[in-house]
């Protein structure tokens, strides 16, 4: 029996791999590692722009701290010295008794920016913009992770390679070949599922790391190794082992929607919108989900309640998040009763090419 | 051990559509063949016996094996189907190489094994060759070489000589008596009874979901003969015509309609019937219409005197 699984698998990998039908699973794998790079080739020219601005117009970190609301321009030129950058409008901002005049001064330290904003010639307000810092870009990345990756890329990667291992042969009008091969079918199932697996784990594993090493690629060697001391490596395992059980969850979907549905933007949708509610659902259907167990595996918590009304806040039933074995065990426990319920199809699988 | 293929009142339906009815067979070894018209049902029997489709009502085995235990049926039988499609990106070797490998035998016996087969449907030539670029004939060859690859008991092949060219049919055919004269099963489908009937043991005949004939090809002739066959005829003066069938030895009945405007005719050879009817109507008498009543052993028949009826 094993020797059938690996057969199938060999057969189904170099299908799944190189299937002119499954590129673009690819980019959904690899563009948000490219994004990330972008943002690193852009971080990395602004710090360097920052660096040469600094050299230029040398000044002390503490002594931009030191800077007050309140202070006039000569005090700020006194402790400073000249801005790198001085944009004044005349009469730009309005006020109770009419007009008065803006400006505005750059510094920088080299790492941060700091805008002072003058009024009539006092500070009245100082932004800084810190350099990309690691809590900041881990915390994106949580989110990106969470929101974008798990729920839209590997949902969607795992819905091209899976909702194929069966549905795609039908098409193609070659599954009755594997049917004719003397095995149970739930041994077929296993290999196919296997194989999609091992693919889909492959390549969106492979994005995982891309995107961790592109987002950290900027940082000074010395952040990142204090990183790695810290929680870094317990999260990277995490990050790349939620990527696997998320294609080990919603493979098996995707492999019972296959098997069941012809087409496969109703089983899509409908999970996708099964997933996204989730949120909103009571603890007990909750736990019929693979997001709900994911969320719980992420190492940082990205917290959606930002951008929610209190209404919707209030819709959000409190399930508390399980533990981490806890989730894990669930996930499993909802995979395999998704595929037992795909193996009891597979047994009275029958083949119709017939026309869609 | 059982060593027949059986239906046992064996009903398919697609939804609403027949596929077919009440199907009781009982196939031994040798080569049969399975012969109808379009749609009469060939293949579905044929995916029954192979598991790829299931019974509606009825039970299929195959040496005593039920098609719902694919891990044991599918040693016992090879089927090379209808569909003219295969996997993408395959040479003729690797095909009949991947998938014998599903049988959990070892490289060197699938390497061996994929080779005999290919020789045997003489495509050694072109096994290193992509499935995409094979002829229609080619295609049917790799197909038959996979279902022979693994030496099954009971081959089941959907109109294999469909595509081939004579010399290659000629071959194709001697392989099959090969196969039965080894004792295996050889079933074969087409839908030009000429085409097997010189080759067959056995012939069963199809027609829209029924089987109409079974038997050796002599018995089945005889069988269409001894059916009488029903036919309609609108005329003018039906007493007349009516009167002048009866002279006829062939016609078993011959009934004037109520209303006057026809006769119902039953005759048991509807090859001669036909010509007299011909004959009449040179004589004067006016035909306004000709309807054959059951259209199941017509066609049937068609198939026998017509040979091709396309
Ligand atoms: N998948 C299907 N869905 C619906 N109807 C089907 C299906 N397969 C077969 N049928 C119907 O069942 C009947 C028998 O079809 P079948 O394919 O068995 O005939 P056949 O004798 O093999 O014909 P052919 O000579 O064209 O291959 C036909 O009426 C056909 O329309
Ligand atoms: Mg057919």
């Amino acid at each position: 029996m094993m020797a059938q699984i690996a057969s199938v698998m060999r057969l189904e990998l170099k299908k799944t791999f190189f299937s002119r039908r499954g590129l673009w699973v690819y980019v959904l794998a690899f563009a948000p590692a490219l994004i990330y790079l972008i943002h690193a080739v852009d971080v990395t020219r602004d710090h360097e722009h920052r660096q040469a601005l600094a050299a230029a117009h040398p000044v002390a970190t503490e002594t931009l701290h030191s800077i007050k609301e309140g202070m006039t321009t000569d005090e700020v030129v006194a402790a400073a010295g000249e801005p790198y950058a001085v944009k004044t409008f005349p009469g730009g901002r309005r006020r109770a008794g009419g007009f008065r005049d803006l400006a505005i001064y750059q510094y920088t330290d080299g790492d941060s920016d700091f805008a002072l904003v003058l009024v009539e010639g006092k500070v009245e307000r100082i932004n800084e913009q810190d350099r990309c810092n690691l809590k900041k870009d881990s915390a994106i990345f949580a989110t990106v992770f969470q929101f974008f990756y798990l729920r839209l890329a590997v949902f969607f990667g795992c819905v091209g390679i899976f909702m194929n291992l069966f549905r795609g042969e039908m098409l193609d009008k070659s599954l009755h070949f594997y049917l004719l091969a003397p095995m149970r079918r739930e041994v077929l199932l296993a290999g196919k599922y296997l194989a999609g697996l091992v693919a889909a784990a492959t390549i969106f594993v492979t994005g995982t790391a891309l995107q961790l090493a592109a987002l950290s690629w900027h940082f000074e060697p010395g952040a990142v190794s204090e990183y790695l001391r810290g929680p870094g490596w317990g999260q990277i395992a995490a990050y790349l082992g939620v990527t696997v059980l998320a294609c080990i969850g919603y493979g098996s979907i995707f492999l019972l929607a296959g098997l069941v549905f012809r087409n496969p933007i109703i089983p899509a949708a409908g999970v996708l919108l099964w997933e996204s509610i989730n949120l909103f659902l009571p603890a007990s259907l909750k736990k019929i989900s693979i997001i709900f167990y994911l969320q719980a595996l992420c190492p940082v918590v990205a917290s959606p309640d930002r951008g929610l009304s209190l209404l919707q806040r209030l819709l959000i039933s409190s399930a508390e998040p399980p533990q981490a074995w806890v989730a894990m065990l669930g996930l499993m426990v909802v995979t395999l009763a998704v595929l037992v319920f795909a193996g009891r199809r597979a047994r009275r699988l029958e083949i119709n090419y017939g026309t869609e | 051990m059982n060593t027949t293929v059986t239906f046992d009142n064996v009903s398919r339906f697609y939804g609403e559509v027949l596929g077919v009815n009440r199907v009781t067979l009982s196939i031994p070894p040798g080569i049969t063949s399975l012969v109808g018209p379009n749609g009469s049902g060939k293949t579905t029997l044929m995916n029954m016996m192979a598991g790829l489709v299931r019974p509606t009502r009825g039970e299929v085995r195959v040496l005593g094996i039920s098609p719902n235990e694919p891990q044991r049926l599918c040693h016992m039988i090879g089927y090379a189907t209808q569909f003219d499609s295969f996997p993408r990106g395959l040479t003729g070797q690797e095909f009949i190489y991947s998938f014998l490998r599903l049988f959990g035998y070892s490289h060197d016996r699938c390497v061996k094994q994929a080779e005999t087969a290919i020789a045997r449907v003489r495509m050694t030539g072109a096994a290193a060759r992509k499935i995409a670029g094979y002829s229609k004939g080619m295609r049917q060859r790799i197909k038959l070489a996979l279902a022979i690859a693994h030496d099954p008991r009971v081959l089941i092949l959907d109109e294999p000589l469909n595509g081939l060219d004579p010399l290659v049919r000629n071959e194709t055919i001697a392989l099959f008596r090969e196969m039965a004269h080894e004792g295996r099963h050889v079933i074969v489908s087409s839908h030009v009874l000429h085409e097997v009937d010189q080759i067959s043991d056995q012939v069963i005949l199809l027609s829209n979901g029924y089987v109409v004939a079974e038997g050796q090809i002599h018995d089945v002739r005889g069988e269409i003969k001894d059916h009488p066959m029903q036919v309609w005829i609108r005329c003018a003066q039906p007493s007349v015509l009516a009167s002048k069938l009866f002279e006829m030895d062939h016609v078993v009945e011959a009934r004037l309609a109520q209303d006057g405007a026809g006769v119902l005719v039953k005759t048991r050879d509807a090859d001669r019937f036909y010509r007299t009817l011909n004959d009449l109507a040179v004589n004067g008498i006016e035909l306004e219409g000709v309807t054959p009543l059951d259209d199941n052993v017509n066609s049937v028949y068609e198939y026998l005197i017509g040979g091709e009826s396309r």
